[in-house]
């Protein structure tokens, strides 16, 4: 338990103890959500890196007035998943966190291609699963059929 | 004088793409190499050739018209991504079978585990080049797929699970049918030791080839067979127990070094592993229903999300559902492992031989739509 224990409490020192929410019962499979603005994005990750957390997926959510982006960190014990939450405008940019996470090269392609979300510093942002010459971001809502297109508190409001 | 000779070679770099076709490959896939003689200099993994959106799929239907979906991601183990997926869902929407389908999909789930072990050990040994060891696992496979295809009706895309519970109950034939299976599987061993692992051609090819160590592993997220070989006692069916894995006695199988050696004997350790929770399984399955009767087929789930993980042939296997509290699903995610996995090849790649990246890429286990999504 003790990576998880000591990468919280460094977090909570460094966002101020309104950024975490904790989920005891782990009823949507992670122990931890962080709330986390972008400036601090690449910090946090270095404490989970420090931590000895793997990055276990990154991918993005559309919503009508912001796109969001979750982090899902794990470490090699139980119940150890966190995840860290980023807003983001649709034309707005993330700082890339591939400094911290090798995995994050990949990832971030993906998320890029898929909702539009410019990573800052990411050193080689190609497509990675669509043809080099695609134009559209299918995975936002206005893309393709979807069933509904909401705004963020509807969902978790 | 010196115009009448050729120029001395330069040393020059060479590209070489290995792939799109080549059949060690496995999927569609296409490494571009940079060579120094043969020596890789730098391997970028080329992929997407097979990518179908599915996760676009997702969001324009219901969460039960998404199941075929789910077995067509990686269709060697399919069994195993339905339950997740059928888990998942159970879990966001509150759901919970009865006791005899939770076992009849842990028997079934650890059968395809087996089935997929097979072929990869198969395919594995046939990219070092014999031939004869494809045979014997494909004769042993065959059994599985016939007993699979008599329950699900289908020998490789299976949508057996249903929300709270399975499609069909299965008889005593299929009891029997298993632990035939078992005893005829466990026979076998000794053969697969002989021809394969104490073939010294074999351990020559494999030993201290491509290292994956713990650090490499995280930095890159490989879960799975793969991080086991290096040590890492993580497997999600240990770690965070779902369905009925916790009641079972069966071991966690590590390796110490990382290499393709490790990976391959703990990927036979755990097929072995598999038998037993089969077994248990099959001893402890108690009768009653098969399915829960009130279960609607449109699965309405509450607004939430859930994320759930479990232990796919290949690895840590993730669903991420998030629901608005309609029928359709307002976002499908699937971490697969396969992802990490050969994403880490970029930097195990690096200075080995071609012949041995060969081999590397045959023991990290791959399959390529699964990836591609």
């Amino acid at each position: 338990m003790a990576a998880k224990d000591d990468a919280l409490r460094r977090i909570q020192e460094l966002l101020g103890p309104g950024a975490i929410t904790a989920d005891p019962d782990f009823r949507a499979g992670v122990s931890h959500s962080v709330a986390c603005p972008k400036e601090s994005l690449v910090a946090v990750m270095e404490i989970f890196n420090e931590c000895g957390f793997y990055l276990e997926s990154l991918t993005g959510l559309d919503f009508q007035d912001t796109l969001e982006l979750v982090y899902h960190m794990n470490a090699y014990e139980p119940r150890a998943r966190t995840a860290v939450r980023v807003l983001c405008p649709h034309d707005g940019e993330v700082p890339s966190v591939t400094g911290v996470f090798a995995s994050a090269l990949w990832q971030e392609r993906e998320a890029w291609e898929f909702f539009g979300v410019r990573f800052s510093g990411h050193p080689d942002l190609r497509r990675l699963l669509l043809p080099e010459d695609a134009d559209f971001y299918p995975l936002r809502k206005d893309f393709g059929t979807v069933h509904a297109y909401r705004k963020r508190e509807e969902v978790y409001g | 004088m010196a115009e009448h000779f050729p120029q001395p070679v330069q040393q020059q770099l060479y590209s070489l793409n290995l792939g799109p076709q080549h059949p060690s490959t496995h999927g569609v896939l296409r490494v571009l190499l940079t060579l120094d003689g043969e020596y890789i200099l730098e391997a970028d993994p080329i992929i997407g050739y097979g990518h179908r959106g599915h996760e676009k799929m997702g969001e324009n239907r219901t969460y039960l018209q998404f199941m075929p979906n789910a077995s067509r991601m990686d269709y060697l183990s399919g069994l195993i991504y339905n339950h997740g997926f059928c888990l998942a869902v159970e879990k966001l929407a509150g759901i919970e079978p009865p006791e005899r389908a939770k076992y009849i999909r842990v028997v079934c789930a650890e059968l395809n585990r087996i089935s997929s072990h097979l072929l990869w050990f198969g395919t594995f040994l046939m990219d070092l080049g014999a031939f004869t060891p494809f045979l014997y696992c494909f004769d042993d496979r065959e059994n599985i797929l016939d007993i699979l295809d008599r329950v699900s009706g289908s020998r490789l895309t299976y949508s057996y699970c249903r929300f709270g519970g399975v499609a069909r109950d299965v008889d005593d034939v299929f009891i029997e049918q298993t632990r035939a299976f078992i005893k005829r599987l466990r026979s076998r061993w000794p053969d697969y030791h002989n021809l394969v692992t104490k073939n010294v051609i074999f351990i020559h090819r494999v030993r201290d080839v491509g290292i994956i160590d713990k650090d490499l592993a995280r930095r890159f997220g490989v879960t799975g067979p793969n991080l086991r070989a290096a040590g890492v006692a993580f497997d999600m069916r240990k770690v965070e127990p779902y369905e009925v894995y916790d009641r079972f006695d069966f071991e966690v199988p590590t390796g110490s070094k990382g290499d393709a050696l490790d990976r391959y004997r703990v990927r036979l350790e755990e097929m072995e592993q598999s038998c037993r929770i089969i077994e248990q399984a099959l001893d402890q399955m108690p009768g009653g229903p098969y399915r829960q009767e009130r279960v609607r087929l449109k699965v309405k789930p509450p607004r939430g999300e859930v994320y759930f993980a479990f232990e796919s042939a290949r690895g840590q296997t993730a669903y991420y559902l998030v629901s608005d509290g309609s029928p359709y699903p307002y976002r499908v995610h699937v971490r697969v492992p396969s992802f990490g996995n050969l994403h880490c090849l970029t930097e195990v790649l690096k200075e080995t031989l071609v012949a041995d990246a060969i081999a590397i890429l045959g023991s990290i286990d791959i399959v390529v739509p699964e990836i591609d999504r």
